[in-house]
């Protein structure tokens, strides 16, 4: 039976995944509050990519990979009470590199609607309208909706892409370092969007620009070769971190 | 779903038990009365053999003349297409101007679908003549002309696969070795070239198995006579020539024994892959576990020294092969085109086919229509279906996925000739089809499957995995990721496959000429009535000598069609690149 998700904080219980024989994650626990922005922080391959990509369970793509433990939204456990793609529906996606089909912005935009059986012209539209507006595109785009979203430069690619994702009305929006392939002014405006989409979903970012962590997240959890090392208020961690790991981390010593 | 596309996937795999059934059944009894030994390693090659008196003797059946025929053509043909057209790849991907590059490109893959018959047409009326001035009998047949018809022939598949492979290795590998200060040659020649080596291995493959198995070209320039080929310019003879020449009389023990040497082909085919296979596994290894050990430094120092001039050299060897492909399948080209074109008149495209009347093409173009048709209906979706299967729905190392696969590739090694004989014992006889359109799209479907399923496969893999990540993040099921995003994505390489498909329909001969028919007669009634193909009409009008100008006519109508499907295709892919990348 699938149960349906309804609130959006996220809670990690003693969670554990190995890649075959490798374990990349170890003992996890973490409370991830609705309508916050949690950041994840780290040195390279510690295992941040990893625990968001269980959060909308993207692991199950990949061939041996094994999670133990458990994670609940709200009172849902998404390995167990739900199924996959209602689940990721739910929660939403943005990847390092944008990812845009080569399809028209429109119809980028449209495919999340369009799985869910919204096939009325005049709803898509709505949709469309509503997400370019919501993430900040519209004036810049309402006039190309059916070019190539190819077209579009990086920073509005990974826009579209974080419109995209809205477009399904999800509970959670998970991003992978969104803004690292991208200029200065695009990762600005991906910030403020940020600050602006907290009030209607839960962000949980992946990031390795500090001030970027500073800037937007309300929570920081800093990982460590698979072990999360310190979790808090993100002004505590970086203001007054309590391992001298965190420490060593953000003052830049080492990662 | 993953069931549906699993049993399309098996198709191939059924497709080739039940081939080497076929084959082994209607063999065995010629092996058996022969004896094995006899058979492969006898030197008579006697079928219908008479005493001083005509009195008919027993009959021989020593295929050795024949089999080392074949391996001297496979290796002649190597030699020349290979080489020159893997050189002539590197040109092309890496040092051709810009302004040329598009355009040389693109001819190249048209003349890509050149039918065989063609080849052996120019060979026969041009090359022959021309090579006989210099040889005492005034033949120019043998060894040496099939391997240069062959190599031409084989030229356009070798260059135009290998510059895919060649153009594939990221431009990181070559920007990376001009950092560290390697001219423009040696970053080509020891970074992007060796990278891009599987697939330059895989072109050659493809081009060896195309020159063993190719039969109408051969036939028409070895001069046939089943002896071993002693000198360059000496009539000899192949496998796959034996088969389609005598397969039109043949009785008992003798049609049985050209199945045996339809196995005997196979076997080779099979061999040739495996060998190739182990070749480019080692050399892969052999990467991995160099890494600059072990070389003195002094053999270091000189190697420096001469390396750039080499480069220079390999170079200039580039220029020189590109030329030499260029010049030889235009030459082609014109050549068929100015000698045919004035021949096409309307009466020879229009006209029914009576007896005694002149010739017309007509019936052919409409029996070539019917069997593109039916075997396009049939390969295109268990073809497309395969590949989705292979790509999208299974994981690496599963043991089923290896199997298909390997059926696959056998599939596409498998001769056209073995597919005729195939289609033949299969469709013709024990399904009672007869010699008709349903025979000859039934055995062609077959052969072309292994096409689609390979473009298909291509096409998926080069759909960037970011796409389908991005799909299955907003919760869209694998069906619909396929449907709604990879495949569109796909499409003009899917296209391209499917026109490359039917290039390939058209241009074959071989699998025909018993299934479906080889002479004139009236345009097909229905699928169940026989028809000759267009390439397979060339091929008697070729024979008979007596209509040279409609030969030439119909080779040019051929070609037309052929470089006509081709240029559709690219014009296609080019639209729709243009639609999905938004340039
Ligand atoms: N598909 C996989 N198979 C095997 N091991 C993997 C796989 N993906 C990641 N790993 C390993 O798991 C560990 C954590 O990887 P992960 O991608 O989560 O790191 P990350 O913190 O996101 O690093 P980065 O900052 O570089 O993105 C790494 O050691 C990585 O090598
Ligand atoms: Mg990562």
């Amino acid at each position: 039976m699938s149960k349906a998700i309804q609130s959006a904080n996220v809670s990690i219980k003693d969670v554990n995944l190995f890649y075959s024989d490798f374990q990349a994650l170890k003992d996890i626990n973490m409370e991830i509050p609705a309508n916050q922005v949690t950041a994840f922080i780290g040195p390279s391959g510690c295992g941040k990519s990893t625990l968001l990509r269980c959060l909308n369970r993207m692991n199950d793509l990949i061939e041996g990979c094994k999670v133990e433990g458990t994670i609940k939204v709200g009172d849902v456990d998404i390995y167990r009470e739900v199924e996959v793609n209602e689940l990721r529906r739910s929660i939403g996606m943005v990847f390092q590199k944008p990812n845009p089909f080569p399809m028209s912005v429109y119809d980028n935009i449209a495919y999340g609607a369009r799985i869910y059986g919204i096939r009325k012209r005049s709803e898509l539209d709505e949709i469309v309208e509503r997400t370019l507006k919501q993430s900040a595109m519209w004036e810049e785009l309402k006039d190309r909706l059916r070019k190539s979203a190819l077209g579009l430069s990086g920073g509005q690619q990974q826009r579209l892409c974080i419109a995209r994702a809205l477009a399904v009305d999800p509970k959670i929006l998970l991003m992978d370092e969104p803004t690292s392939a991208l200029d200065p002014i695009s990762t600005g405006k991906i910030e403020e969007l940020c600050a602006e989409l907290k009030q209607t979903v839960t962000i949980v970012i992946v990031t390795h620009n500090m001030q970027q962590a500073t800037r937007i997240s309300d929570k920081t959890g800093f990982f460590l070769l698979g072990d999360l090392v310190e979790y808090g208020d993100t002004e505590q961690i970086f203001e007054a971190p309590r391992m001298p790991e965190t420490e060593r981390y953000i003052t830049g010593r080492f990662g | 779903m993953t069931v549906v596309f699993g049993i399309a996937a098996a198709f191939s795999v059924v497709a080739v038990i039940v081939i080497c059934i076929f084959l082994f059944v209607r063999g065995i009894p010629a092996m058996a009365k022969v004896g094995l030994f006899d058979f492969l390693f006898g030197v008579d090659w006697r079928p219908n053999n008479n005493d001083v008196f005509d009195q008919a003797l027993e009959g021989m059946y020593g295929i050795l003349p024949m089999i080392v025929g074949t391996l001297c053509a496979t290796a002649g043909a190597l030699l020349v297409g290979g080489t020159i057209g893997y050189l002539t790849a590197i040109f092309l991907a890496k040092f051709c101007p810009k302004k040329i590059k598009g355009i040389l490109s693109q001819v190249v893959n048209l003349l890509a679908g050149i039918p065989s018959v063609i080849f052996g047409f120019f060979g026969m009326r041009v090359l022959s003549p021309f090579l006989g001035i210099f040889t005492s009998n005034g033949s120019g047949s043998g060894i040496f002309l099939v391997s240069i018809v062959l190599g031409i022939m084989i030229l356009p598949t070798v260059v135009s696969l290998s510059k895919n492979a060649i153009e594939a290795v990221p431009d990181a590998y070559y920007e990376g070795a001009r950092a560290l200060g390697a001219s423009h040659e040696q970053a080509v020649f020891k970074v992007v070239v060796p990278a891009g080596r599987s697939g330059v291995l895989a072109s050659l493959i493809l081009g060896v198995g195309r020159a063993m198995g190719e039969t109408m070209a051969v036939v028409m320039v070895a001069g046939n006579s089943p002896v071993f080929p002693t000198g360059l310019f000496r009539s000899f003879c192949t496998l796959t020539a034996t088969i389609v020449k005598e397969m039109g009389y043949a009785e008992d023990v003798h049609l049985s024994s050209l199945f045996a040497i339809g196995c005997v082909l196979l076997v080779f085919v099979l061999i040739v892959n495996l060998i190739l296979h182990m070749v480019s596994r080692e050399k892969k290894s052999n990467r991995n576990g160099r890494q600059g050990r072990l070389v003195p430094d002094w053999l270091r120092g000189f190697y420096a020294k001469i390396d750039r001039p080499l480069g220079k050299f390999k170079k200039g060897c580039c220029y020189g092969a590109a030329a030499f492909s260029t010049v030889a399948l235009a030459g082609i080209v014109l050549f068929v085109m100015i000698n045919g074109i004035p021949h096409i008149t309307w009466d020879f495209l229009t006209n029914n086919y009576t007896y005694g009347s002149g010739p017309t093409i007509m019936p052919a173009l409409a029996a070539t229509g019917l069997l593109i048709v039916v075997s396009m209906v049939i390969a295109i979706p268990i073809g497309i279906a395969t590949a989705i299967y292979l790509h999208e729905y299974t994981k690496r190392g599963n043991k089923l996925v290896k199997v298909i696969r390997s059926a696959i590739e056998v599939l596409s090694g498998v001769p056209s000739i073995v597919y005729g004989l195939f289609g033949m014992a299969f469709f013709c006889t024990f399904m009672n089809l007869g010699t008709s359109i349903i025979s000859g799209s039934l055995t062609v479907t077959i052969m072309i499957l292994p096409v689609i399923v390979r473009s298909t496969e291509e096409a998926l893999i080069a759909v960037p995995d970011s796409y389908r990540e991005g799909s299955y993040a907003l919760g869209a099921t694998k069906l619909r990721t396929v449907f709604k995003v990879v495949l569109p994505s796909a499409l003009p390489g899917i296209l391209a496959a499917v026109i490359l498909a039917i290039g390939r329909v058209v241009s074959e001969s071989a699998p025909l000429v018993y299934t479906m028919g080889a002479s004139p007669r009236p345009a097909p009634s229905g699928l169940s009535s026989p028809g000759t193909s267009l390439a397979v009409l060339l091929y008697y009008y070729t024979g008979e000598g007596l209509y040279l100008d409609q030969a030439y006519a119909t080779a040019a109508i051929l070609m037309i069609i052929v470089l006509g499907l081709n240029l559709l295709s690219t014009f296609l892919v080019k639209k729709l690149q243009r639609r999905t990348t938004g340039a």
